[in-house]
């Protein structure tokens, strides 16, 4: 028995079977505490008043920061700059590096929209271009390419550190030793990524890493963009207002520090505090344990899947190389209907579509998909329940 | 095309059961166009067909095998048997509100909004009170001569026959409603006994004899038998009280009623009132159009008014 099911309200007594954590998680019971605890005890402004309720707000917020850059081993906490959402983390970036005109970013073939439709505005607003690396035909990163495509040119590589297409995680080492070599910062999409697997940003050397709250236990809207601390100072906030200035006359104003430059207007308190709970959450449980259950799990998830007949899987035939995600499509057979219907008779919860990865699909011609991510809190039992289902849905359709 | 038949029908069950207007709300919507078969949003049909099969998938794979093989022609199906029951309610009601019988007028099948039937009730011309099973498009005023029979006139083209039987439960229950018609509007009003019942019999050739006596007070006679204990004017001396109370010679209606002239004269009658084709009581005409059976007030009313009654 997976004992941490007890820490999620929509577990406890089996309700559903959850199987679209790509798109957000569940949030254990010290999350949804921690947030009921700012709304009840000291619901303040956190940073402009001085009593003490709101001295508490920037004290726990603080806190919170705290806890991600360790959990994320950044050199300081003012590296960590809160967000909605990876979404917002992308666009902070992209508009602020200040890129010009005829300037390349690197981008891949599966990203998701929040890594593509930024750089098609640059591309029509300024004049940027950006090169895609196709991926190999198992969908896995194509290092060859990606070589050939660096050049003095490129200011940015920004790529999915793990795709929700297919879970294919991509060397990010390799990438950004030759992104530096070349004279590009590297800015990773860790949306599918930082709740799955441990992350040393130092270790990485990564520039920018945007990631959601919502995807690793936390309050939904939330997000976090880690900058190394030297290359936050020279960016542009992109985002102005209250908050982000030490002071302000008629004419001029000068800029916080990173990270509060960055974090315009009232923040979600409730939201930083619930992902600070959340971060402390997974380091109790241990991404040990976390790939350990879902490589058990898709492992199972994919054997079984390869058994129903015409059903493709996308990306490597290797569970192992696709994290918690499992997506397939089985031509002829349409994917809504699937997952509306595995819904209808057992609460089985699968993301259906194209997963905001539209790009991808229309280019090979394959109308959606179904994707089964799993999480640390799934079980086998759950895991078979799906299949049983699945393959009697198949069988009808 | 499957909005627009899921729209119908869910509005209607939606009618009755808040849940479903969501739905109905959503098939609205897609109808409109407002749900795009976008990537990222599932079509409005394919989610009610697979919530439909899955519900259907837990019970019996073959069964939503089936459902889903055949779904649009299912659904055609529904919607053809929807709309065919609305059109049946609707004529109904509309049935039940012009002639007070779900089935149209004097038909006296099951009808939901009356449901013992009451407003097609008639004393059976056959003597026994029940459900008139006669053939009520027959019923006519075609060749009757209703000279013979006691009347009201007035400069007015409207017209109302009652035929009734004094100690029929369906007429005396018509009776009322008649008079109210009658006093309410300007019409020509004839009425004739018609019994049913061998106890009121006598009655005929003493209505005969009454109206000849005194036409005016024939109508104060006929309240009176109307309002009476059924058994009382099964009785000659009590009938005789009521005349005498009105102020009729008694004496002379007796010898009137037991005379040869009478007698022919009442069977004379009785044959006018047999080509209406009378099969229950109380028959009542307006303007030619034969109700059989006790209808609603309204029913009478609008009948007399046509148009104008709107
Ligand atoms: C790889 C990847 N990038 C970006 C996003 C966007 O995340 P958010 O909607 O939280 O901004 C997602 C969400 O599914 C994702 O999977």
């Amino acid at each position: 028995m997976n004992t941490h099911r007890q820490d999620f309200p929509l577990l406890r007594d089996c309700k559903v079977v959850y199987f679209d954590n790509a798109c957000q998680t569940l949030r254990p019971k010290q999350v949804i505490e921690a947030i009921n605890e700012y709304y009840q005890d000291y619901p303040a402004c956190g940073g402009r008043s001085m009593h003490h309720l709101a001295a508490k707000v920037t004290h726990k917020c603080e806190e919170a920061r705290s806890i991600i850059s360790t959990f994320l081993h950044a050199k300081r906490k003012e590296e960590i700059v809160f967000t909605r959402n990876t979404t917002e983390g992308i666009n902070l970036v992209a508009h602020s590096l200040g890129l010009k005109a005829g300037d390349i970013v690197i981008i891949s073939d599966k990203e998701h929209n929040s890594n593509l439709i930024p750089w098609q505005v640059l591309r029509d607003k300024i004049g940027i271009e950006y090169k895609i690396i196709y991926s190999k035909e198992d969908n896995t990163f194509d290092l060859e390419a990606y070589k050939q495509a660096l050049n003095n040119r490129v200011k940015l590589v920004s790529l999915g550190f793990t795709s929700n297409l297919d879970g294919v995680t991509i060397p990010a080492n390799e990438i950004i030793t030759l992104a530096h070599k070349a004279g590009a910062l590297v800015l990773l999409d860790g949306a599918q990524a930082v709740p799955h697997r441990k992350i040393d940003v130092q270790d990485l050397d990564v520039d920018f890493l945007a990631f959601s709250g919502h995807k690793m236990l936390g309050p939904s809207g939330t997000g976090v963009l880690y900058g190394k601390y030297s290359l936050l100072t020279k960016l542009d906030p992109f985002m102005v207002g209250g908050d982000t200035v030490a002071s302000s006359t008629y004419e001029t104003h000068e800029f916080l520090p990173p990270p509060e430059k960055f974090e315009a207007g009232l923040q979600d308190y409730a939201g930083i505090i619930g992902l600070g709970a959340a971060v402390n959450y997974l380091n109790t449980i241990g991404f040990e344990f976390i790939e350990q259950q879902e490589q058990m799990l898709n492992k199972y998830i994919t054997t079984e899947l390869k058994t129903i007949s015409g059903l493709k899987i996308i990306g490597p035939s290797d569970p192992k190389e696709r994290g918690g995600i499992c997506s397939f499509y089985i031509p002829g057979k349409d994917h809504h209907q699937i997952a509306l219907m595995l819904d209808e008779t057992s609460k089985i919860m699968i993301r259906s579509g194209q997963h905001c990865v539209h790009s991808w699909f229309y280019a090979h011609q394959i109308p959606g998909s179904v994707r089964a991510s799993v999480y640390f809190y799934n079980t086998m039992n759950e895991a078979e329940v799906f299949i049983r289902e699945l393959k009697k849905v198949v069988s009808i359709l | 095309m499957f909005c627009i038949i899921a729209f119908i029908v869910l509005s209607i069950i939606g009618i009755f059961n808040v849940s479903y207007r969501e739905l109905a709300k959503e098939a609205y919507e897609c109808v409109f166009r407002r749900i795009t078969f976008r990537p990222c949003n599932t079509g409005f049909k394919e989610k009610m067909q697979a919530k439909l099969v899955g519900k259907l998938l837990t019970k019996s794979v073959a069964a939503a095998r089936f459902l889903n093989k055949h779904f649009e022609l299912l659904a055609w199906l529904l919607f053809i048997t929807t709309v065919a029951s609305i059109f049946w309610t609707g004529k109904g009601l509309f049935n039940f509100y012009m002639y007070g019988s779900c089935n149209g007028l004097n038909k006296s099948g099951f009808c939901a909004l009356d449901p013992k039937g009451e407003n097609n009730k008639v004393s059976q011309t056959g003597g026994s009170c029940g459900t008139g099973e006669g053939d009520e498009s027959k019923v006519t005023l075609k060749g009757v001569d209703l000279s013979l029979f006691p009347s009201q006139k007035t400069d007015s083209k409207d017209e109302v026959v009652l035929i009734g039987c004094y100690s029929c439960d369906y007429t005396r229950k018509a009776y009322p409603l008649v008079k109210q018609l009658i006093s309410e509007n300007k019409v020509n009003y004839t009425f004739a006994h018609y019994p049913v019942k061998e106890e009121t019999l006598y009655l005929l050739p003493i209505g005969y004899c009454a109206y000849k006596q005194d036409p005016d007070k024939f109508w104060q006679l006929n309240d009176k038998l109307f309002a009476s204990e059924k058994s009382d004017i099964a009785k000659k001396e009590f009938v005789d009280t009521i005349l005498k109370d009105i102020g009729y010679d008694v004496e002379a209606i007796n010898s009137c009623s037991t005379s040869p002239e009478t007698n022919s004269a009442v069977v004379d009658r009785r044959i006018q009132l047999e080509k209406t084709s009378v099969y229950g009581t109380p028959l009542v005409f307006i303007n030619g159009k034969g109700l059989v059976g006790p209808k609603p007030y309204r029913v009478y009313e609008r009948i007399l008014k046509g148009w104008r009654f709107w």
